[in-house]
């Protein structure tokens, strides 16, 4: 049918190497959310704070992530940040720019969260005796935390995909880098990176799943 | 050395790739809005079973990382089926697709949103479906996707950064060129950034803001 | 996948499209009126961009004379490296005038001329790094430009060596920028983009500290691995540049000095 021989058997005998790199991918894509997800919960308490220069802060973070290409932050990681002279290694580079990328929407999906949750909660809290940080802890952070589960899972997909910008800072060990390291030895384009993906499909399926039945444990009541 | 060599010509250049960045993201955005809406509209009439093939593939469009997306409908298109296909329509064709994988989601959410109590009673008081589709579920329906919508549409704004894989060049792309001309990446990518941010933001407000005055209702 | 590949199929025939052509490749070139080049455009002096951003440099005038020939008009498309043989294989470009080496993984894919320019390998290393060798670089972080000739061989040689970390970037230009912010400690890459990036001024703190132990990069042509019919004339066309001396005046143009041969001694091509 097709003018065109394919060769799966070169992309299937990469297949180690390219699993390899999908435990990078994944390693990156955790970490980033790991302190994303602290990070914003810290953004979210600057908001909250009603101090003028912290909320800012959380502001100007929030709209640059949103606003301004993930590909283009972590470029910025690396070669912006390099003018400065600070140096960080490719891993470290995406692993930040996709941190700060994480951070900044995963702050906007608390706010959307904290809309859900009654201001009378807190203050019935305050009345109990909690302070402001105890009311927020105990009550406010656990609720959010819920309601914004299934955004977080879905930024989790998305920082999974976004590993696929390292190749940009010199990174070549996570999938996306070891497929077009492949791919400049043997050019079997089209055969590596269908493999890659569906590598890709089958992790951001598993995560999926996996969020699921974590959230049907967690949050039965 | 701290003054720029930018000349009126590199901004001209600059220019010329945002505004590829615009087409490539009104084109796919348009397309895929329609394709959304007919995928959306589609799955929600045949429910989750027959539906289930077409919910398979528009969850790969928003599985799999956009740049391996483009460079195998690149491969695909180019190096197997043999199409004589430029860059900037495999660009397009892929950010159309991955538009409507999204919006057919956003669609399904709000005709969803429209109560069912709702809808039954503008059929009983004789409307068609086509009548009830139209009067009933547009209206509300859009209060509840619109603001979705157009953080889609500044999203694929934002991923039609990847398309240089393509031999697009768009606005990130015309920054690298100049930057390895000229050697000051810190100002022309701050100045590729706020270009970005100078459309995206208002946008995103406006959509905050459309969400926020149609939710008090 | 079937089904993902019928959609894209079913869309891509609705947009503007000409059937594929059963003509040999050299005909459809010279029908179209155009020769489309792959050239890469951050690797001076072979192939850069003046102060309007029109590409010049050596490959570019190579794909100009070459367009000539055929009595058609040239277009340079812009590839980054490791996008040089996907344009082609995708149909974006007929040809590659881009300095690319002739291995024999890459023969699998396309097809090769005969070498129409050799490279030397130089090592470029950060002043502050200490590198003044290419030895020297043993344990150090040292990066070059994916999916090329210096590229592959560095790499292997840091695995040899057993320490220090190899970075591959996309371009050239992130390779020297990289270089001279001090986020890699050195690189390996053409003597003519060395000389070329430390002469520009652009990249201070960084020096040309010496040649790499590799072999002469020959780089050639490429298109289609079965267009028998233009790699013949891709072939002719290099020997009539070197016979016709116009091989040694883009040398002159361009890089200037002593001009490299292109013939390997003791075997025939």
């Amino acid at each position: 049918m097709f003018n065109y021989t394919f060769q799966w058997k070169q992309a299937l005998a990469r297949l180690p190497q390219m699993l390899d790199g999908a435990l990078v991918t994944m390693q990156i894509a955790i970490l980033s959310m790991a302190i994303g997800i602290l990070l914003a919960v810290l953004l979210t308490m600057f908001r909250l704070s009603g101090l003028r220069l912290l909320s800012a802060i959380a502001r100007t973070w929030v709209e640059i992530a949103r606003n301004t290409p993930a590909l283009f932050q972590i470029y910025m990681a690396h070669f912006g940040l390099g003018s400065f002279g600070l140096h960080l290694s490719p891993f470290a580079s995406i692993l930040l720019g996709i941190t700060f990328n994480n951070a900044g929407y995963l702050t906007e999906n608390f706010r959307g969260a904290l809309k859900a949750i009654p201001e009378t909660q807190t203050r019935a809290a305050r009345s109990l005796g909690f302070g402001q940080g105890g009311a927020f802890r105990y009550i406010v952070l656990p609720q959010m935390l819920r309601i914004a589960f299934l955004p977080m899972t879905n930024q989790m997909v998305w920082a999974i995909l976004m590993t696929s910008l390292g190749v940009t800072v010199g990174m070549n060990s996570d999938l996306y880098g070891v497929t077009q390291d492949l791919n400049a030895l043997t050019f079997r384009t089209f055969e590596l990176f269908a493999l890659a993906a569906v590598i890709f499909y089958l992790i951001t399926k598993v995560i999926t799943l996996g969020a699921r039945l974590i959230a049907a444990r967690l949050f039965r009541y | 050395m701290f003054d720029t060599a930018l000349t009126a010509a590199d901004f001209a250049f600059l220019a010329k790739g945002a505004g590829v960045t615009i087409l490539v993201t009104l084109v796919s955005v348009l397309a895929g809005t329609v394709l959304g809406i007919l995928f959306g509209v589609f799955r929600y009439q045949v429910g989750p079973v027959l539906a289930a093939p077409l919910t398979f593939v528009l969850d790969i469009f928003r599985s799999i990382p956009l740049l391996i997306q483009l460079v195998l409908a690149n491969a695909f298109l180019g190096t197997i089926l043999r199409l004589n296909i430029s860059g900037f329509a495999v660009a397009c064709i892929i950010l159309s697709l991955y538009t409507a994988a999204f919006c057919a989601e956003i669609v399904r959410g709000g005709i969803e949103a429209v109560p069912a109590t709702t809808r039954r009673a503008a059929r009983s008081l004789g409307m068609t479906w086509g009548q009830d589709m139209r009067e009933i579920v547009l209206p509300l329906a859009t209060r509840v996707a619109l603001p979705s919508w157009i953080g889609l549409a500044l999203g694929v704004m934002k991923d039609s950064a990847l398309v240089y894989i393509v031999q697009v060049t768009e606005l990130l792309k015309s920054t690298q060129i100049l930057i390895t001309r000229l050697q000051e990446p810190l100002l022309l990518l701050m100045i590729c950034g706020a270009f970005y941010f100078v459309i995206s933001f208002p946008l995103a407000r406006f959509g905050g803001y459309l969400e926020k005055r149609w939710s008090n209702d | 996948m079937k089904k993902t590949g019928l959609a894209v199929a079913l869309l891509a025939a609705t947009a503007a499209m000409s059937a594929p052509s059963l003509a040999d490749k050299l005909d459809d070139i010279i029908a179209s009126g155009t020769l489309r080049c792959a050239v890469v455009l951050d690797f001076p002096p072979m192939g850069m961009r003046d102060e309007s951003n029109n590409p010049i440099g050596f490959d570019v005038d190579y794909c100009n004379d070459l367009a000539a020939a055929l009595g058609v008009t040239a277009e340079i498309v812009e590839t980054p490296f490791p996008e040089r043989i996907p344009a082609l294989m995708s149909g974006r470009v007929d040809v590659g005038v881009a300095s690319t080496s002739d291995t024999l993984e890459r023969a699998k894919t396309v097809g090769m001329s005969i070498p129409y320019f050799a490279f030397q390998m130089a090592v470029t290393a950060n002043d502050a790094s200490g590198i003044t060798s290419f030895e020297g670089m043993k344990g150090k972080t040292v990066g070059a430009t994916a999916g090329t000739f210096e590229a592959i061989a560095l790499e292997k040689q840091v695995n040899e060596w057993g320490e220090g970390t190899f970075r591959p970037y996309q371009t050239q230009a992130d390779v020297f920028l990289a270089l001279s912010q001090g986020q890699i400690d050195a690189t390996v890459s053409t003597s003519t983009v060395a000389q070329s990036n430390v002469k520009s001024g652009n990249f201070p703190g960084i020096s040309v500290v010496g040649n790499a132990p590799f072999d002469i990069d020959y780089v050639a042509l490429f298109t289609n691995r079965e267009e028998y019919g233009l790699i013949n004339y891709l072939n002719l066309f290099v020997n009539q540049q070197v016979r016709t001396g116009r091989y040694a005046e883009l040398y002159e143009k361009w890089v200037g000095g002593d001009l490299p041969s292109l013939t390997v001694d003791n075997v025939y091509r």
